[in-house]
């Protein structure tokens, strides 16, 4: 079988890639920079200040850079900056990124091993660039009898609704993508696409392995989809609002809710957990049993971004744990007024925002490390106990936190009448 | 709690829409940069941990647990109703509350033998 292999030839890569850049830069200066310009000669933009925005004015901001800022103001609160972004999607991929290079060298680190080491000088912290660029230059194969359409599409739904989930977020005040009235519902509504995807992809295959990880996967969301909503529900019962912002505003104004509902939040991140397919919830990829689940057939940049909307959805649930149980952005402002100090210009920067945006990714960060943790101490559980644990034992507890919550508000201790403030 | 329209759901579709901008082309990116082999038809099969494949991909088997697929049906539009009752229970009279308990009560007893009828072997 030796003949099948071909030589594989480096300079011919380095060639290819050359040859790519060598067309974008030609189709950047024959069609980019003019439809640069006919924007800015023919399409109205925001004025600056006094000032329409001229090309002379564009071409001063080159060199003056201090005349930017009002631009630079502009442009961040427009819906394609929050949407392409800060609490959009180059936020929740960076997440994505720093996770899945931390959770190598965390579980490296618990089983005495040494994880990623050699790509990048300190402690391989280019490991992540190194298996992008591999991801991108492997062959993507695609079974014989797989249904193509659906096989192509599932990879690209998959990390389009995980970004979706992302969009309900609130990362600080005011600093969310869509917020909308009843927010936890569309968060639930949003994650019952998954099994599908995983039912459409595992189906699209063709295969026996995929095809019993998809029922797998089936089985396991929708077995913790319940207790899942109603660990929420007494959350909600609490703020009194659908809202994830009114839900942080009305933690910042009593307490956090984790004080109140210990059992609801162990009840969440477990479902959390089933949702995300992680350890000890892991049978749609049990490897030892099913090869590689409903993503056995993958292959190439197909399975890069299966992966990149499993940590964009992870991410997501953190971010939810954090925005439902652990206060949101709240938390001391520690950033000073001014960086400059005499510094009597623009305002260049909100020293509240930041220190929201700080204390919310500090406290998803510590969520997502302690959901990466049960993958390094904890065996797979057999699907069995998995139903059992999800419909006998989880519904009970949610539906008991529930019961306390109720008796706390009818007995005065929380409500207008007690501590929570309204 | 004003009401909203199906405008303000658009910045979760622009977030979908990013996410297809953002994830096409990287597919597109990969088909152009690797290299596509066609010659070995083996490689197309399904994969079966290196035996040669046999019998159908999408074959019928037994999968025990349909009686969870039934019960998720009925519960999950039971706790979407409770949603409706929990975010406005601090705006409605206290004794709105006994019909909830009422309702939660016929269902807890439903799941209950839901329950007991999934764990029974031999009728599924």
């Amino acid at each position: 079988m030796a003949s099948y292999i071909e030589s594989f030839r480096f300079g011919e890569f380095i060639g290819s890639v050359l040859w790519l850049v060598f067309w974008i830069l030609i189709i950047f200066s024959l069609v980019g920079l003019p439809l640069l310009f006919i924007v800015l000669f023919y399409v109205p933009l925001p004025p600056l200040g006094d000032e329409p925005l001229t090309p002379y004015l564009f071409l001063t901001m080159i060199v003056d850079p201090t005349r930017t800022i009002p631009i630079i103001k502009y442009m961040i609160h427009t819906d394609l900056f929050r949407v392409a972004a800060f609490p959009g999607f180059t936020y929740a991929a960076l997440f994505a990124a720093v996770t899945i290079f931390v959770e190598r060298k965390f579980l490296a680190k618990m089983q005495l091993r040494y994880g990623p080491l050699y790509v990048g000088k300190i402690e391989g912290w280019l490991q992540l660039a190194a298996d992008g660029l591999k991801l991108i230059s492997k062959e993507i194969i695609v079974p014989a009898a797989a249904d193509k359409p659906i096989f192509w599409a599932a990879p690209i739904a998959f990390v389009s609704v995980a970004a979706a989930a992302a969009a309900l977020i609130p990362v600080a005040p005011g600093w969310v993508v869509a917020d909308i009235d009843v927010g936890i519902i569309a968060v639930f509504a949003i994650f019952g696409f998954f099994p599908l995807i995983a039912l459409l992809f595992s189906w699209a295959s063709n295969s026996k392995y995929p095809f019993i990880g998809g029922l797998r996967a089936l089985h396991q969301i929708i077995a913790f989809e319940i207790p899942f909503i109603i660990s929420a529900l007494s959350v909600v019962i609490l703020a009194g609002t659908l809202n994830l912002t009114g839900i942080v505003e009305s933690q910042i104004a009593s307490y956090w809710f984790v004080f109140f509902l210990p059992i609801s939040a162990f009840v969440f991140y477990l479902s959390s957990l089933a949702e995300l397919e992680r350890i000890p919830f892991d049978l749609p990829e049990a490897e030892s049993e099913i090869v590689a689940g409903w993503i056995t057939e993958t292959s190439g940049m197909i399975y890069g971004l299966i992966q990149l909307g499993t940590y964009l959805k992870l991410y997501a649930l953190a971010a939810l744990f954090v925005v439902l149980f652990l206060g949101g952005w709240s938390g001391p402002i520690i950033f000073p007024q001014e960086i400059i100090p005499g510094y009597t210009g623009e305002k260049i920067y909100n020293p509240v925002t930041l220190s929201a945006i700080f204390w919310f990714t500090i406290k998803t960060f510590g969520v997502i490390m302690l959901m990466l943790l049960p993958r390094g101490i904890s065996p797979r559980i057999r699907i069995d106990i998995l139903l059992h644990t999800g419909w006998y034992k989880l519904i009970v507890l949610s539906f008991i936190n529930m019961f306390v919550a109720l008796a706390l508000i009818y007995g005065g201790i929380l409500g207008p009448e007690g501590l929570l403030v309204r | 709690m004003a009401g909203e329209t199906a405008a303000d759901f658009t910045p979760i579709l622009y977030m979908l829409g990013f996410g297809l901008v953002a994830s096409v082309p990287a597919l597109i990116l990969s088909r152009l940069l690797s290299p596509r082999r066609r010659y070995n038809p083996v490689k197309f099969l399904p994969m079966e941990c290196g035996q040669m494949p046999t019998g159908e991909g999408r074959s019928h088997f037994m999968m025990q647990y349909y009686a969870y697929i039934l019960m998720f049906v009925v519960f999950d539009v039971m706790s979407i109703f409770l949603y409706a009752w929990g975010s406005a229970l601090f705006n409605i009279p206290r004794t709105a509350t006994l019909p909830i308990i009422a309702f939660l009560g016929i269902m807890f007893a439903a799941m209950g033998y839901a329950l007991y009828l999934a764990g029974r072997k031999g009728i599924w």
